[in-house]
């Protein structure tokens, strides 16, 4: 810009106004900030304000029903949180829920995706219908599964008494050694399609030549999974991995529909503890700290996710 | 001011004024009232069309609240009135009036209610239950239901039977019905089952007062309570999660015998088992004590309100013998004026007997902030695990005493 009014030129008569325009139309280091304000504001409005509301509510003792009575507590919720035998229960819940949903998860998305890779003549039909549990609400697929386990008229206990599996019927939801598996059950079902499409995706991207060039070089089938298949597509793998361990260690909406964490504490996670304690005690001072505690762990997960995504851009 | 400029004035003011007065005769004042039926698709249309051609400058914004057991609807209200969003009226209920005194959010009725011919028609005992802890009126009272047992006639018969009176005679019948798929006693262990437990428990001889969950007749209630499912096993395997649909859809299906529950299911369970069922007020203890829940809801205006007076009239409206049974048509439970009931053909005769039956030892649970978090969280977690065995039923005691007495 500057160069439009270089080369020569005499210089025009009202300087003032020359400096003016030039000035204005000078990149200044900030014009880049000024492009991203309007997505900076709005991520300011949704992201910062609120989880810096959450931060200074942690530090409160806080009840919603006593707005005015809330005092400074300092670390004193997050005190009271190492102390709460409830919270050492869902942390352990919330590892096994994590481990064991996205572990079976991934697995079964990718026998499904290699499946799915074969040529077969549904196999379109077969491409459309494994999406269709990753496009339930939750909240539907929490209340089917609630009723396909329900004690006196679920469709289970019917099938596997006739089968002659069990003898008398089994109260899943009820039992607390068997009521988080079998909602995990349920959100391992609901979370597949995406392992299975994601991977599905990652395996088009392989070329045919690795395989003929192995299938040349005398390699069986498991050789060429073992080392070209998932060598290929470990990138999609960890992004895909990691980008659900954070969506399923947040997700509280089928527990809730199906046990609300019972019975007992048999099926409280950390996020649905930090509800419970925020929703029915309206202790909104413990539960911001509970949520903080369950934000600092899987910033962990989040560091690694933007880690990889930023190594990616870079390529 | 010259005589010139006067005139001037006087004819604008006096152009002015017609032009202003029907501008604001024509703003009629708007109340938002917060409303929940079980049944979401019944709506308050006619109700709110009634009321607005008898009042011409009051538009009512019916606004319905998704219920979720209690919590949606009483977090979203909380919240709103937290944020200066609150309706100007609201349904509200009985356990949640001492955090609303805490928060001061609500409007004292008593000069309106003085002053509204409607008063007498709802009864004096009505009138005490929903007084305010400082004795100022904020709740109008809507409906009620009670809770009662509901039991299978003709298995009674074939038993042998008479519908129990006291605990005794209910684990008796229970134990005798348990056979084979069917359960003697559908007992409610998830949510809402403290309505179950209440009866035998604190009418047992519990109480809410400071060590009232820990003394000797209390903690044996409880053990009581915990043996039906530990012990006897006259209930099914599920009752620890057991909410209202399992155990209403468990007694239909013909897989237990008896159940606790209100007026509010009665037209869905004779819909599926007709004249096979019929309803009794809950079993009292051996010395004649006896406690059951008196599920109350009201309305009440809210102090940030603007429009207190018109939403007044609205909520007095609904409270009104005729408008009150039109209400109760669409809540499923009971109307609260004695004309109305007098009338009220809303529900089977026997359970409508039932609950009015019940109301001697009808109550409504402690006006304590913490009473919410003990229906929610505290009663079903504790509940749930002395039911399994992973806490011993004096724990449950323990912790529920925790709770209120610290």
């Amino acid at each position: 810009m500057r160069s439009q009014s270089g080369g020569g030129t005499p210089p025009p008569p009202n300087r003032k106004l020359f400096l003016t325009t030039a000035a204005y139309h000078r990149p200044s280091r900030w014009t880049p900030f000024w492009f991203l304000a309007p997505a900076l504001a709005i991520k300011a409005a949704v992201v910062v304000v609120p989880a810096a509301q959450t931060i200074w509510l942690s530090l409160q003792d806080y009840l919603l029903y006593e707005p005015d009575a809330a005092t400074f507590v300092g670390l004193g919720n997050f005190r009271a949180i190492l102390r709460d035998e409830v919270f050492w229960i869902s942390l352990g819940h919330s590892a096994v829920w994590i481990i064991g949903v996205v572990g079976l998860q991934f697995l079964l998305g990718l026998v499904a995706a290699l499946l799915l890779n074969q040529s077969f003549w549904w196999r379109g039909a077969a491409r459309a219908l494994v999406v269709v549990p990753w496009a339930l609400p939750s909240v539907i697929i929490g209340l089917m599964w609630t009723w396909m386990y329900d004690f006196n008229v679920g469709v289970l206990n019917d099938m596997l008494v006739r089968i002659g599996i069990i003898d008398a019927p089994i109260a899943w939801l009820a039992r607390p050694d068997l009521a988080l598996a079998a909602i995990m059950a349920a959100l391992i079902w609901q979370g597949f399609p995406f392992f299975a499409i994601t991977i599905l995706a990652g395996l088009q991207t392989i070329p045919s030549e690795l395989y003929e060039a192995a299938e040349i070089d005398g390699a069986n089938r498991r050789q060429m999974l073992w080392h070209i298949t998932l060598p290929s597509i470990a990138d999609v793998i960890a992004t895909a991995l990691l980008l659900r361990t954070i969506w399923v260690a947040n997700s509280l909406d089928v527990i809730l529909v199906m046990t609300g964490g019972g019975p007992g504490y048999a099926t409280h996670t950390l996020p649905l503890y930090a509800f419970v304690r925020a929703y029915n005690s309206m202790e909104f001072g413990y539960a911001a700290a509970l949520a903080l505690v369950l934000t600092l762990l899987l910033l962990t997960v989040v560091w690694l996710y933007v880690r990889r995504a930023s190594r990616d851009l870079d390529r | 001011m010259e005589r010139r400029e006067f005139l001037k004035l006087s004819a604008a003011a006096a152009l002015a004024a017609p032009l202003a007065r029907p501008a604001i005769a024509q703003t009629p004042t708007t109340v938002r009232w917060w409303y929940h039926f079980d049944n979401p698709q019944n709506s308050p249309a006619a109700l709110v069309a009634k009321f607005e051609q008898e009042n011409p400058g009051i538009k009512i914004q019916a606004e319905a609240i998704p219920w979720g057991g209690g919590n949606d609807y009483q977090t979203r209200l909380f919240a709103a009135l937290v944020a200066g969003n609150g309706p100007d009226a609201a349904m509200v209920r009985l356990s949640w009036a001492a955090r609303f005194a805490a928060m001061k959010a609500l409007e004292p009725l008593d000069a309106m209610i003085n002053g509204w011919a409607g008063r007498s028609d709802i009864s004096d005992n009505v009138w005490k239950i929903n007084k305010g802890a400082d004795g100022k009126q904020y709740y109008l009272p809507l409906q009620y239901v009670v809770i009662y047992l509901y039991y299978r006639q003709d298995l009674f018969q074939q038993a042998g039977l008479q519908p129990p009176k006291t605990f005794d005679e209910f684990l008796a019948a229970a134990k005798a019905l348990t056979k084979g798929d069917v359960a003697g006693f559908g007992m409610r262990g998830g949510a809402g089952g403290f309505d179950n437990w209440g009866p035998f428990v604190l009418g047992g001889g519990a109480s809410f007062e400071k060590g009232g969950m820990v003394s000797e007749k209390a903690l044996a209630a409880n053990r009581w309570y915990v043996g039906l499912a530990r012990e006897a096993k006259v209930t099914p395997a599920s009752a620890p999660t057991d909410s209202f649909r399992q155990i209403v859809d468990a007694f239909k299906a013909g897989r237990t015998a008896m159940i606790m529950h209100h007026v509010g299911s009665s037209n869905e369970i004779v819909g599926a088992l007709g004249d096979k069922v019929s309803a009794v007020p809950v079993p009292r203890a051996a010395d004649g004590q006896g406690w059951t829940y008196f599920g109350d809801e009201s309305n009440a205006v809210f102090s940030a309100s603007k429009a207190k007076e018109a939403a007044f009239k609205w909520i007095a409206f609904l409270s009104t013998a005729e408008n009150n049974n039109e209400l109760n048509k669409l809540t499923g439970q009971l109307p609260i004026t004695t004309s109305g009931a007098a009338q009220w053909t809303g529900h089977p005769k026997r359970f409508v007997e039932a609950s009015s039956a019940s109301l001697p030892i009808a109550r409504s649970l402690p006006d304590h902030p913490k009473t919410p978090d003990f229906i929610a969280r505290i009663w079903p977690t504790n509940m749930q695990r002395a039911l399994n065995g992973e806490i011993s039923p004096d724990d449950m005691m323990k912790a529920i005493e925790q709770h209120f007495n610290g």
